[in-house]
């Protein structure tokens, strides 16, 4: 069964379709790459899978269930998280005190409980602890859990993003130009880290303009343009075809 | 080693004095005078609390004042007309101030920023012109009389346990996993949604529990005053609850309001004696424009007196008005 699905999404802004009639199916387990020109509706798409914008038409679902129409907040409940193409934080926390933000649906807790501090409340947090080194670690970013998280390197700060996704512990995950601003060395290291988190069964969804890492991690890659869906298969054999190479370069024509 | 046993020790003992001393003057001096002074600055510490609570989820609330009047207004109906002693009528007057609050909030809260301080301050002034209208229930604008239920010295008392229980749960909330939240939905929203905190949820809270409280406090000063008209709470006491929170500074939800009341209330003091009357709210609007102007970044006076304390208690360098 497609974990997630799409059907007929679209998405206006003003009279312009940002997002144009799409229908997508991803698979559990899959990494799938979403490629295309700037403002072909790439990080629109992800806005609008987690809420933060409503589809004018269609529908979206999560394991049968919809989900179109939630806000932001509980389409993270449901089990999708996602990372921004901007470096966020919560302004001087450290990169732990962010994190335990980001704990905030793994331990529903009573809001008497945490008022008073109570001992189920303080055994939570003890397990929460565990859970951010467990990623932290998975990351490499355990050394710098007491920096603010500011001050870290832009390389280190996109990592962060996708650490803060995974506190909410999804299972479908939406990443947005991870490897922004980086340098060869650094995107490879990414590449290996988001293998390692689809290795644990999370399903990714990744918008990257670097073809090398898309190449290397997609297992299906959708091609867009102009908000409509152009091309999909096997990245390497949809990188060659004539309109997704013209949507890229333009057209020969003088 | 004993120089600096002392250096630690100083600082405590000094603040256990300061508080000592509060809690006995009315042994020196049961004058009305002065121990009205005192509860005047109590009761707007709570009000400035309130608004930073408000605060602390990004939103100003321009409207305290409805929550004031809301239970000023419950607990001296509930008296007069219903014949209520007065514990119902106080505990009722939070309520209904919270229910307000919480119904309001929930509409408000969405509409953005702006236009919550928008709403709040429409919600005051509707709540002022009810008191003036609806004259069966309110008495219209000559107010409702009510005998006060205490002598100044067991107000005086009142209001310092009433401030004391306030300021220890806004501090457990601000210290713990509430106010964490608090300030994690004022400073980045869209990643706050992301980690999948419903922001409307935390912040009509914030808005309620500052409801409450003033609601409490608005209620005992209706008592206290022995009087209740619309005249007390209009557009000018929530401005009031504001500039006491900002000349306080915004880092602080607890001591910040309290030192914004000392200070503003003693100078409205001084200032009651000039002549000309009219020149109090230009006064207060300049020093306030002094603080924002010279102080920026919401750096208050409690600031200061920290940046003051940590040179020559501790000789640490302080972060301020860091929200975290």
């Amino acid at each position: 069964m497609s974990l997630l699905e799409l059907k007929g999404v679209t998405k206006f802004f003003g009279k312009l379709a940002a997002v144009d009639d799409i229908d997508l199916d991803v698979q559990k387990g899959e990494v799938l790459g979403i490629c295309g020109p700037n403002g072909s509706g790439k990080t629109t798409l992800i806005n609008v899978i987690s809420g933060y914008y409503k589809p004018n038409r269609g529908a979206i679902y999560l394991e049968g269930k919809k989900i179109s129409g939630l806000r932001p907040d509980q389409v993270a409940a449901r089990g999708i998280a996602r990372t921004f193409q901007a470096n966020m934080c919560f302004h001087r926390a450290t990169v732990l005190q962010n994190m335990f933000v980001g704990s905030f649906l793994q331990y529903k807790t009573n809001e008497w409980q945490a008022f008073f501090e109570t001992k189920t409340y303080k055994e939570r947090r003890k397990t929460i602890v565990a859970k951010v080194m467990d990623i932290l670690e998975l990351l490499n970013l355990a050394r710098d859990a007491n920096v603010p998280a500011v001050d870290l390197p832009h390389g280190h700060q996109r990592i962060f993003g996708i650490a803060m996704a995974l506190m909410t512990n999804p299972s479908l995950l939406l990443l947005d130009e991870p490897t922004t601003g980086m340098n060869h060395g650094e995107a490879t290291l990414v590449v290996e880290q988001i293998r390692k988190i689809n290795e644990r069964g999370i399903t990714v969804i990744l918008i990257e303009h670097n073809m090398k890492v898309l190449l290397d991690l997609a297992t299906r890659a959708v091609v867009l343009n102009f908000g409509t869906k152009i091309a999909e298969g096997k990245p390497r054999e949809v990188m060659k075809k004539q309109d997704v190479i013209a949507a890229y370069l333009g057209t020969e024509t003088v | 080693m004993k120089l600096g046993n002392y250096k630690k020790l100083l600082p405590k003992i000094v603040v256990g004095l300061v508080i000592a001393l509060i809690f006995i003057i009315p042994v020196f001096t049961t004058s009305l005078v002065t121990l009205s002074k005192f509860i005047v600055i109590g009761f707007w510490a709570i009000a400035a609390m309130g608004f930073m609570l408000i605060m602390r989820t990004g939103q100003i609330s321009l409207g305290q004042a409805a929550f004031m009047g809301l239970g000023g207004y419950t607990s001296a109906v509930l008296m007069i007309k219903l014949g209520w002693p007065f514990w119902p009528g106080f505990l009722l007057a939070g309520i209904v101030a919270g229910v307000v609050a919480l119904a309001v909030g929930v509409v408000a809260v969405r509409a953005g920023p702006i236009a919550f301080s928008i709403i709040t301050l429409a919600l005051a002034e509707i709540m002022r012109i009810l008191a003036v209208e609806w004259e069966p229930v309110t008495n219209g604008i000559k107010g409702l009389v009510v005998t006060p239920p205490f002598p100044i010295y067991l107000d005086y008392y009142f209001i310092l346990i009433l401030v004391t229980i306030t300021a220890l749960v806004f501090w457990q909330i601000d210290r713990g996993r509430l106010g964490s939240l608090f300030r994690v939905i004022a400073v980045n929203p869209t990643l706050a949604e992301s980690e999948g905190i419903p922001l409307t949820k935390y912040k009509v809270i914030a808005f309620t529990i500052a409801a409450v409280f003033t609601g409490f406090a608005g209620s005992f000063y209706a008592h206290f005053l022995g009087v209740m008209s619309p005249y007390m709470f209009g557009l000018w006491q929530s401005i009031q609850a504001l500039m006491m929170g900002i000349v306080g500074g915004i880092s602080s939800l607890v001591a910040g309001p309290i030192i914004g009341s000392v200070i503003l209330n003693t100078l409205n003091d001084l200032l009651s004696r000039l002549p000309i009357y009219s020149i109090k709210p230009t006064l207060f609007g300049a020093i306030v424009l002094l603080v924002l102007l010279f102080l920026p970044k919401g750096t208050g006076l409690i600031d200061l007196w920290r940046m003051f304390w940590n040179k020559v208690f501790r000789e640490k360098s302080v972060t301020v008005a860091s929200p975290n």
